[in-house]
């Protein structure tokens, strides 16, 4: 509910267009059931043949009725999805000021890019907050409550009878339906969850489940999934569906009751029967105003689930900034140094990198090789505070990392991932990120260095990149950092899509220009080392072997048989 | 469209009780509006007591619960008819997918064939349980209000007759004139939320480019601008609604002028007939203006129900097995290629034909480059898919002779990236082999050279790893793969060499393994060593498909231009 609270307060910087929704609906309520009581009295005042003048009034009146019905509706329409549609664009921003402070670290405990999207799919089902849930109700109670007034003129029991209308379709019965909807909810999304699972197997584990001849049982199990999951679907429905039964019928006995009573005091004398029709078709049109409330139940579940989930996620607790922060030095190669780091993931007993101390020193090339898994890669992210609560100290040009500021130390260098983000828009706009006002000719110079001439910087880039080859978004990447400038680089296997014969190339463009820089590389490969000033070899998180290549080589030890299975790999 | 309104007639018991439903619903209708007519009347015009009146306010009661009642019954059937058709796409689906060639799966379209077995499938609903039961109350509700109507005033009848289809009318025209604008929104919608996913998953190089704050202003304004190209067309929409509604406006006025002027200057209709009218008219505009949102809503169904269609009709290919024993006496069988060929649908990649023989015991590697159809062929040896011309031969009879369960108990398949099934570690090793004993489970595991890590494992053997469990990295899944091989003994291996990346534990373990179950095997390799090329009896060299040689490394480095290149090319490229 808190995190429900939250989306409230974006809502309710929409003022204006909530104060219009209400008052257009409420108008469209009103003259709904002005509509209808006038040609009830309309059809009254005929039967006793009065004269034709006011007959005329009347259905001029109920023309305008009917047309401020039509078009209060209209107005209340547009401004509830201009609010909605706003609303949806204060929760992206405040979602993603949120975010934005937890990146990356937040993406390496959720590792799979499943949850953002889900996260937009929570967004996008926030719109029925404003829509279903948080203003159709107040519309309800005014449109209620001034019918009731107006009731009250004629007959005050048919206003209580009004009212417990009111209290039972508006209130009662809805809430008795939300407590049953949030249960088959949670089985709804568990038998979702456990089909989804199951159906991922069947496909990506297919052709070993083929061999193993498993085929038939996983099918068997999916459609039982499945099943599962329809039924609980169907009691889903069947739920809303009673729900809003329940609710016809409530109102149409009320109105039943308005008929009764009203009928009661006619006969006794104590209201005039020419008011009666009229009464009984307000009681017929108000509760149409109710109808909204049986689907009640089904969005604020929904949102309350949406908006539970999108804000547990940016609560996640990551380290903390220095106090006082110091700054890196600008435009100075630093040197790196571990000593004796220790990291394991959370949730994990083995320890991803254990006791491990190096020293780079100013201006030099370091490269950290290894088997997939070895850790080579955390290493780098470690430098990068990309992981908190770290043991033992990493410094950078003498300065203890934990002093240094994320931001800071991002600003001073030139990182490749091994995933790189490109966003949709040209090659210039994902070049200019890290050049921002820099002329035509620099980007293309950048293009030209990392073989990538045959683009040109009007070329159209889809999202995540999806039209670039591997080998392209890593050499558009090592572009990218190039043109940062920075005088430390991070580099975690920037060319490992890349053909031999390229890499080779780009490998030279790199030394050229980080000639007096400060130099991580994290390679598979270990072909074109041998200009490293010290390579680095990481087993199981530990540093098995340091050296230069020549060193390592003559040594024959792990980084030499690594370097003969290369060899002998052929294609 | 046709496959969603087949199923629905296909329903007949349904059917038959949202018919039922929709006339019995007329009559509550009706009923409801004589009865409330009736008290009105009593009271107001023939003034009498309200004793006399309670037999109509019974009958009332029982109409309004009845009609409550039948609105259940009729969300009933329309929810159970939505649940059946979802299974029903669903079982085919799955039935299709099961059955598919392993080539279809192979071809990374894993994650949309998800997305049609659960949204798709998903997505029919709304046209089962509201378009459906929404129709056929249309079809017939408003006839029967139009019979009562005619029935008391032949004329309100004429003016509902005339003005009632223009509803549909104006509703086509509406729907023609912004279907292709809403279209285009929509597209515009998924790529809007797309790009804000794009910028989340950014988030990370954003901010090694200090760009984070930036993009943060970017997101509002795209934000608040697309929000004004939606409003434009949902105007558009909500004039359309307003159409409606002043039609069903205009004519309920012109029947209510036209009967207070009959029955004030002409008096030529009863007060009752009159109100009896007055309360029927509206119902009978709403349930014509109904069919609109629920036409809206099955659109959305239909769409989704042609991606499945499309799913089911894609590649009829299937693989048929026979029911022939395949009795493995003393060695593995002989296996023969004869004139195969294996050829995509779409891309016009063709494989074969191929001929040779894989003499038992033999050690045969496949080679060539990326793409030149050695995984294809793999599949083929393995009975994964079928030539379509051409056939595979096992011990002198075409492969697909033989029950289908009899080939996969002689084979192992290793491939490069073993896929881990949701389960216990030793659940995963003894896939192939059904109650195998725990010691077994482990000497396959200590021959794979993983019982070691299994043992650092709090839960060891029992320990969850798959989808739902532990991840383990690709050498540990490699010796996983190993250790369902030593436990199943099989008589042929297909192995997919693994290229690099591998820690030198699990490479020297693959090697040895390899080595051990090549002497009761025959094995069948996707090499990528050279050392694994030069001690194979028999090399298959592919190029693009063809099979350019055949023979031994020496023979081949003689004979074979092309693999003369490759050998020299790769020892070259590394003096470099």
């Amino acid at each position: 509910m808190k995190d429900l609270a939250t989306v409230v307060k974006l809502v309710v910087l929409e003022r204006k267009d909530i104060f219009l929704s209400v008052f257009f609906g409420y108008l469209a309520g009103i003259a709904a059931v002005g509509l209808f009581a006038s040609s009830g009295y309309l059809i009254s005042r005929a039967a006793l043949i009065p004269p034709l003048y006011a007959l005329t009034v009347l259905i001029a009146i109920l023309k305008l009725f009917g047309f401020t019905r039509a078009i209060s509706r209209y107005a209340e329409r547009y401004f509830s999805h201009r609010a909605t549609f706003s609303i949806l664009s204060h929760l992206r921003v405040s979602f993603y000021k949120k975010l934005e402070p937890l990146a990356p670290q937040i993406f390496q405990k959720y590792r799979s890019g499943d949850l953002l999207s889900r996260i937009v799919g929570d967004v996008e089902s926030l719109q029925n907050f404003f829509l279903r849930v948080y203003y159709p109700p107040i519309v309800l109670v005014v449109v209620f409550l001034s019918t009731i007034v107006f009731t009250t003129f004629y007959s005050a029991a048919l206003a209580v009878v009004l009212l417990a209308g009111l209290l039972l379709t508006g209130f009662v019965v809805p809430v008795l339906f939300a407590v049953r909807q949030k249960r088959i909810n949670t089985q709804v999304r568990e038998q979702r969850g456990i089909l989804s699972t199951e159906a991922a197997e069947l496909l990506y584990g297919y052709r070993d489940l083929k061999i193993y001849q498993k085929v038939r049982e996983k099918e068997d199990q999916l459609l039982l999934a499945s099943n599962d999951y329809v039924y609980e679907q169907e009691k889903e429905g069947l739920h809303s569906t009673l729900s809003h039964s329940m609710n016809t019928m409530v109102s149409l006995i009320v109105s039943w009751f308005v008929l009764g009573v009203g009928a009661w005091l006619v006969a006794e004398g104590d209201l005039n029967g020419i008011f009666l029709a009229m009464l009984v078709m307000i009681s017929l049109t108000v509760f149409e105003n109710a109808t909204p409330m049986a689907v009640f139940p089904v969005h604020l579940e929904d949102s309350r689930h949406a908006s539970k989930r999108l804000f547990s996620v940016v609560r996640e607790d990551i380290g903390k900034e220095p106090d006082s922060p110091v700054k890196l030095p600008i435009d100075q190669a630093p040197s790196v140094l571990f000593s004796g780091v220790n990291f394991t993931f959370p949730g994990e007993s083995k320890a991803a990198i254990s006791d491990v101390s190096l020293h780079v020193a100013q201006g030099k090339k370091t490269a950290i090789v290894g088997a997939s898994g070895s850790g080579k890669s955390t290493l780098l992210q470690l430098l990068l505070k990309i992981h908190p609560y770290v043991n033992g100290e990493i410094a950078l040009g003498g300065v203890n990392l934990e002093d240094v500021e994320q931001e800071d130390l991002w600003a001073r260098s030139n990182v490749v991932l091994q995933e790189n983000h490109f966003f949709y828009g040209s090659i210039r706009d994902n070049l200019a990120i890290a050049a921002e006002g820099e002329a035509d000719e620099v980007l293309v110079d950048a293009l030209h260095k990392v073989k990538l001439s045959h683009f040109s910087l009007e070329d159209e880039v889809l999202e995540r990149g999806e039209n670039l080859s591997g080998g392209e978004k890593q050499r558009l990447a090592l572009a990218r950092a190039m043109l940062k400038g920075e005088r430390l680089w991070l580099l975690d296997e920037p060319t490992s899509s890349v053909d031999a014969l390229t890499e080779q190339a780009l490998y030279e463009e790199l030394f050229d220009q980080a000639e007096e820089d400060t130099l991580i590389l994290v390679s598979h490969r270990l072909a074109g080392l041998e200009r490293m000033d010290q390579i680095i070899v990481m087993d199981h998180g530990e540093v098995v072997e340091a050296g230069t290549y020549g060193e390592l080589m003559r040594h024959q030890g792990y980084f030499y048989e690594m370097k003969q299975i290369e060899k002998s790999v052929f294609l | 469209m046709k496959h969603l309104k087949q199923f629905a007639f296909s329903q007949r018991s349904i059917m038959v009780v949202l018919v039922c439903t929709s006339l019995l619903m007329g009559a509550a209708i009706i009923g409801q509006a004589y009865y409330f007519v009736a008290v009105i009347e009593g009271v107001f015009l023939k003034k009498l007591s309200f004793d006399a009146v309670i037999p109509l306010l019974v009958g009332l009661f029982a109409v309004l619960v009845l009609r409550a009642a039948l609105t259940y019954i009729s969300g009933r059937s329309g929810v159970k008819l939505a649940s059946r058709a979802k299974i029903s796409f669903r079982t085919a689906l799955l039935n299709k997918f099961a059955k598919n060639p392993v080539q279809a799966s192979m071809q990374g379209q894993s994650g949309r064939k998800i997305s049609i077995l659960m949204d798709a499938s998903d997505d029919v609903d709304s046209y089962f349980s509201s378009y459906i039961p929404q129709m056929i109350q249309t079809a017939i509700v408003p006839l029967l209000i139009l019979a009562a109507v005619f029935y008391h005033h032949i004329y309100s009848g004429l003016i509902m007759l005339i003005t009632a289809p223009f509803i549909p009318f104006f509703m086509a025209l509406i729907g023609v004139m912004t279907k292709k604008k809403s279209e285009e929104q929509l597209e515009k919608l998924a790529a809007f939320s797309g790009r804000f996913l794009d910028t989340l998953q950014g988030l990370t190089t954003l901010k090694l480019f200090g760009r984070a704050r930036k993009q943060r202003e970017l997101i509002e304004e795209s934000s608040l601008g697309f929000r004004d190209a939606t409003m434009e067309v949902l105007k558009v929409a909500f004039v359309s609604s307003l159409m409606l509604e002043f039609i069903s406006m205009l004519s309920i006025g012109l029947i209510a002028m036209e009967i207070a002027i009959r029955l004030v200057v002409y008096e030529s209709i009863s007060f009752f007939s009159a109100f009896f009218i007055l309360i029927l008219a509206p119902e009978f505009y709403q349930f014509l203006k109904d069919a609109g949102s629920a036409f809206h809503a099955g659109r959305g169904s239909v769409v989704a129900a042609q991606k499945v269609t499309d799913e089911l009709e894609k590649d009829p290919h299937q693989v048929e097995w026979g029911n022939r024993p395949l009795t493995i006496t003393s060695s593995p069988p002989e296996i023969e290629l004869d004139e195969s060929v294996f050829r995509y649908k779409q891309e016009g990649f063709a494989l074969g034909p191929i001929s040779t023989s894989i003499a038992p015991y033999s050690q045969t590697a496949i080679v060539g480059r990326t793409g030149s159809g050695k995984s294809t062929l793999l599949h083929l040896i393995a009975g994964l898919t079928a030539p379509q011309e051409g056939e595979v031969k096992v011990a002198g009879q075409s492969l697909f002779k033989y029950e289908e369960e009899e080939w996969f108990n002689q084979l192992s398949y290793i491939s490069q990236h073993p896929y881990l099934f949701s389960g216990t570690i030793a659940e995963n090793i003894s896939i192939g082999a059904n109650g195998a004993a725990r010691e077994e489970i482990i000497r396959a595991a200590e021959k794979a050279g993983i019982a070691g890590f299994i043992q650092t494992l709090k839960n060891g053997y029992d320990t969850p790893i798959g989808e739902a469990g532990r991840g383990l990295s690709g050498g540990e899944k490699q010796r996983i793969a190993l250790a369902r091989a030593f436990l199943k003994r099989p008589s042929i291996i297909l192995f997919d060499e693994p290229t690099t990346g591998l820690d030198l534990q699990t490479e020297r373990i693959l090697q040895q393994s390899l080595q051990e179950l090549s002497r009761s095997s025959t094995v069948i390799t996707v090499a990528h060593r050279l050392h694994t090329i030069q001690a194979a009896d028999q090399i298959l060299l592919l190029e693009e498909g063809q099979l350019i040689g055949k023979g031994t490394h020496e023979e081949l480095i003689h004979s074979v231009p092309y693999y003369q290149d490759m050998v020299s090319v790769q020892q070259g490229g590394e003096k470099q």
